[in-house]
Order: C-alpha cells, then structure tokens, then sequence
C-alpha cells in the first residue's frame, strides 16, 4: 500500500475506533479531519454516525431476542447488549449473525462466573437458556429445509427414516420455550422456576415448531442426528435409561406417528 | 473486465420502471396479489444465505418480476481486502434470480473485520479514487457484470477531499465502466448537511451511466437531515427527481420505505406519485409534510432487514 493508501487507512482506523469507543474519540482530532459545517460543529455531524451506530444494532438485537428482551426489561437488556456490541463488534456481512455469540457471551461475562455451581444466580442460568433458544429459532428461520421436497411416509420402512435437515434438539434447566411462547401470546410470562427442559425444533411449511420431549426421546433422536438408524436408536435409548425395550418399541408405532406429522423425518437416499 | 466492454454491458441494461422494495413485511401481499408493480429491488444480505422462506419468496418473485440485487455490504471502499466468499455468493444469487443488475454503495462499512453495518463516507481524495477504481475493477471481473454504484447518503465532509462527489463518480465512470445508482434523497440530505446545491450536484453528475434511481423519505432535524427511509418523499425530493429524470432519459426508478412501512398499497401509491414528475409538466401532487426530529432517529435503517422469526413459530402441545 502506498503512503497515500496508508492515509485512507488511518481515517477508517479513526472513524471506526470514534464509532466503537465514542468515549475515547479525541476531540482536536475530530476538528482536524472533519469540514466545519454551516451550522452546528464537527464533532455534532461525527456524533450522527456514533449515536446511530448503537441505536441500530440494538434495535436489530431487541428484534432476534425479544423474549430476552421482556424477560430483562429494555433498559437491562440494552445494557447487556451494548456491552456484548462493545467486547465483540459485528464481523460479518449480515446482520443475521449479529447475535451468534451473545449467549456464549453472557455467559463467559456473568459476574458470578468463578463461583461454584451451586452459588450461581439462577436467573442468570435462565437468561443464557433463553438467549440460547431465541438465537435457535432465530437460525432455523432461514436455514435450509426439506419445503418443496418429499417427507417421510408411516410406510417408510424405519431403518430407512432419516431426520429432515432443519431440525434441532436441545435441553435447558429451565422452560424456555414454554416462557417464549408466552411472550408471543403477550400474556407477560414471569420468571420460570427452575425445570429440566428437553426441546425438539422442526420447520415444515416454513413455520417453526417446537415440541417439548422426554430425555430418553432426546436421546433417541440424538442419536440419530448421529447416524443411527431408528431401530438402533431405540434400543440403544431404551438401554441408557433403563426402559424396558418391548414397552418402548410398542410405543414407537405412535410416537412415529405424530413425529412423521410434524415432519421430522425424511427418507434415506437409497 | 475491460472498462469498454463494462460499459457496452451498461448501455444493454433494461428500464424496467417504477419498482419497490422487496420487503418482509409485504412478502404474504405480494404471493397473494401479484401486484402490477414493474420490478423489485431486493437486498443482497437478505438473500444470498437463505435456505427459508425469504429465498422461497425471493425466487417466486423473480419467476414474475425483473429483480434487482442491492447490497449493503460490500464495502467498496475499504482498506480491508475484498470478501472473495461474500462476491461469490452475490454472484450465485444474481445468476440463480436472473437479476438486471446488482448494486452497493460508494462507501465502506468497516474495517479490521469489523461491519458497522452502516454506510460510512469516504474522503473524496485521489488516492481513495485509485483505491477505489482498482476494486471496482476486480469485483466486475468476479461479477461478470458492471458494478452499479450509489451515491450515499453524508452527515459529514473531510476537509482532506479534494474532489466533489459527482466528480468523483465520473472518474470512477470512466476508469472502470461501472454505472450508477444516483439516490435523489441522499443528493438531496447530502447537499443539505454540505451546505451545496443538490440541483447543482446533479447537473455535475455523470448521468448518462445512471442506470436506476432511488427516492425515499428523510427527517429534517433543523441544522441538518437524516436518511431515515420512514415516510413519504418530500416534494423537494420529487422536484429533484423531476431533474434527474431527464437527465438519465428515464432510469429506472425504485422507492425505499425502511422504517415505519406502511402497507403495500400505501408504498405503492407513493412510488406512483413519480410519473407526475416524469413529463414536462409536474403533477400538482399534494405537498409533503415531512415529519420534524424525533429523538433517537437514526440513519441508515436497518432493522427491517431483521425478519419477525417469533412469528413463525409455534409451540405444539402434548
């Protein structure tokens, strides 16, 4: 790069260092990049970009979180955020990524993080499940799905049943879809007690599912996100928690059923 | 790509006419009316990773539309190197939607690999004229199409400039073959916060590569205005475009509402409002009232970009 290349460079330093860190902006040099406009001043015409720069990826964040955002309150929410925008600024060309690291950063800045297990605040634990989930429905929204494909049928033979590819399981101590709903309903949720929640998403048609499951059934359909067949899975599910294997396979037959109807499965490519 | 053979490219490209933006809120209206709209603009980001609903909505439109491409993110402008996977993927979904062109802005959104997600000015100086030509030059060849470029909306001047921004363009122009999208709002909210004559500016501006218009609305905050994209186009503006008009001899023309968007028929009823401006004579629209400052207005809008996902969603009970 040539010297004049490295002038370029030093005004983007600048003005992105003024955007991230309004704070530490230095006033003189403001005055001496920046044209006197006819009315108001320099730093005045610079605080338009740094004001903004916030206000709009807090707006973007309230919009992919907004349960977390009920469940904090705007003003504590917007606190956790700024600070999230503030320790990792946005990197990628879609805003859609903005909040892919929020929940890991809440919980790597919670401030009882060195404390043991036990003494943790257990609102905080509710909040990263929260943030977790909304950022999972955030991502199935838009990942690809099996829309406009062939879905498996309850004549698909079982060893041949296949999990769709917009689909996640995942399991929090607290129940976050049932509290995320509630926000969606509008019937201001309070906070959850404290409760082994076991989730299984799924989109077909474009809408987003979540059902709640029990723990053999995540770990049933864990496996077989794994590349177990179902036959395999069941009785290696059944046996990890001790469940007599001629029950649990006389219950498949209806659990597949309704399975197959909210379009968890898809047939294996021969 | 060679700076002639660009601008032979340029001069093949349609006039669709008035178009809208492709927007979330409007995608249900659209699937069921197949409004007589001429084309739409669609925002790059939005698209070229969807694997949902907005790329099944996306590719329906552009069974019955012509679709233009417009993005956010390219960061022409910047000391960064070029994001060779993001140029990709813009040149996969140009090609997939068969889209009449795609565009960004003569700006830079970031650098260190940071994306502010806005749409930064740059000093109008020679060196970020090379600087500039120079990518231009390389995104073209990945694109296998002129990049179309826009003037962006400015708050603030470097006193380093030393080239006036139309002037600028026409370098840009001439070097590289590239066209241009010439936003008759952001001349306007440009030329107000510089203290410059926005008629002026587009009688310096190289026109004859203008290849689409934009119109929208702006907040007028007293000592200065802000692009906001949230309601009507002021009668300033349409004046504006009533000059621009001629001079391009009938680009084509797209309105952008970003903030507090109405229902379709309502962005539709507004673009209309430009063929009073586009003969000898305008129409005696009614005046615009443009809304004065609220506080916490921002610039560049982008939180429409954000998809309402809570909405498609439900929780299946036992």
């Amino acid at each position: 790069m040539t010297a004049s290349g490295d002038q370029l460079k030093a005004v983007q330093h600048w003005m992105q260092n003024a955007l991230i860190a309004p704070a530490s902006s230095d006033p003189a040099a403001t005055e001496q990049l920046i044209q006197q406009p006819e009315t108001g001043n320099a730093a005045q015409r610079l605080a338009i970009y740094q004001r903004s720069y916030y206000d709009r990826l807090l707006t973007c964040m309230r919009e992919q979180f907004p349960a977390l955002c009920h469940a904090l309150g705007r003003d504590l929410f917007d606190d956790f955020t700024l600070d999230y925008l503030r320790e990792k600024p946005p990197e990628s060309y879609t805003l859609y990524d903005l909040g892919r690291r929020f929940a890991d950063h809440l919980a790597a800045s919670r401030p009882d993080r060195d404390a043991q297990d036990a003494d943790k605040e257990n609102w905080i634990d509710f909040m990263i499940n929260l943030a977790q989930f909304e950022r999972q429905i955030f991502v199935m929204f838009d990942a690809p799905g099996n829309e406009g494909k062939a879905f498996a049928d309850y004549e698909t033979p079982d060893d041949r049943l296949e999990l769709q590819p917009c689909f996640a399981i995942c399991a929090y101590g607290f129940p976050v879809a049932r509290y995320y709903h509630d926000v969606k309903a509008e019937t201001d949720p309070s906070f959850p007690p404290a409760e082994s929640s076991q989730y299984a998403l799924v989109r077909n048609n474009f809408i987003t599912r979540t059902l709640a499951i029990t723990e053999p059934q995540h770990r049933f359909l864990k496996l077989m996100q794994s590349g177990a067949s179902a036959p395999d899975a069941l009785v290696q599910s059944a046996s990890d928690y001790a469940l007599d294997l001629g029950t649990v396979q006389a219950n498949w037959a209806g659990l597949k059923q309704s399975w197959l109807e909210l379009g968890f499965f898809i047939e294996k490519r021969a | 790509m060679d700076q002639k053979v660009a601008t032979h490219m340029l001069q093949s490209l349609p006039k669709p006419g008035l178009g809208l933006g492709l927007r979330n809120v409007h995608f249900d209206h659209i699937l069921s009316t197949w409004p007589e709209v001429d084309w739409f603009e669609a925002i790059s980001e939005n698209f070229m990773d969807s694997g949902g609903r907005p790329r099944h909505v996306l590719d329906q439109v552009a069974e019955r539309y012509p679709v233009a491409l417009h993005g956010v993110s390219m960061s022409i402008g910047s000391t960064d190197p070029l994001n060779f996977n993001y140029l990709t993927k813009l040149k996969a979904l140009a090609d997939d939607t068969r889209a009449i062109w795609a565009s960004d802005h003569l700006c830079w959104t970031g650098i260190n690999g940071a994306n502010s997600h806005d749409l930064l000015p740059l000093p109008l100086t020679e060196e970020a004229l090379v600087h500039v030509i120079e990518r231009v030059r390389i995104v073209q060849d990945h694109l296998e199409r002129p990049l179309i470029l826009e003037n962006p909306s400015s708050y603030l001047t470097f006193k380093q400039s030393t080239l006036a921004e139309p002037e600028f363009f026409r370098h840009l122009g001439e070097e590289t073959g590239c066209g241009f999208l010439l936003d008759v709002n952001n001349v306007f909210v440009s030329c107000f916060n510089a203290g410059e004559s926005p008629a002026a500016y587009i009688e310096a501006f190289p026109c004859e590569r203008v290849v689409q218009m934009h119109v929208a609305g702006h907040e007028d905050c007293g000592a200065h205005i802000i692009d906001t994209h949230d309601q009507p186009v002021r009668t300033e503006v349409w004046q504006l475009f009533q000059q621009a008009w001629t001079k391009t001899s009938g680009a084509a023309t797209l309105l952008e509402w970003d903030g507090n968007i109405p229902d379709f028929a309502e962005c539709h009823a507004e673009l209309l409002k430009a063929r009073g401006y586009m003969g000898d004579i305008p129409v005696d629209a009614a005046r615009s009232v443009p809304q004065r400052s609220q506080a916490g207005s921002h610039s560049t809008p982008i939180d429409f970009l954000i998809p309402d996902a809570m909405d498609q969603t439900e929780l299946v009970q036992p």
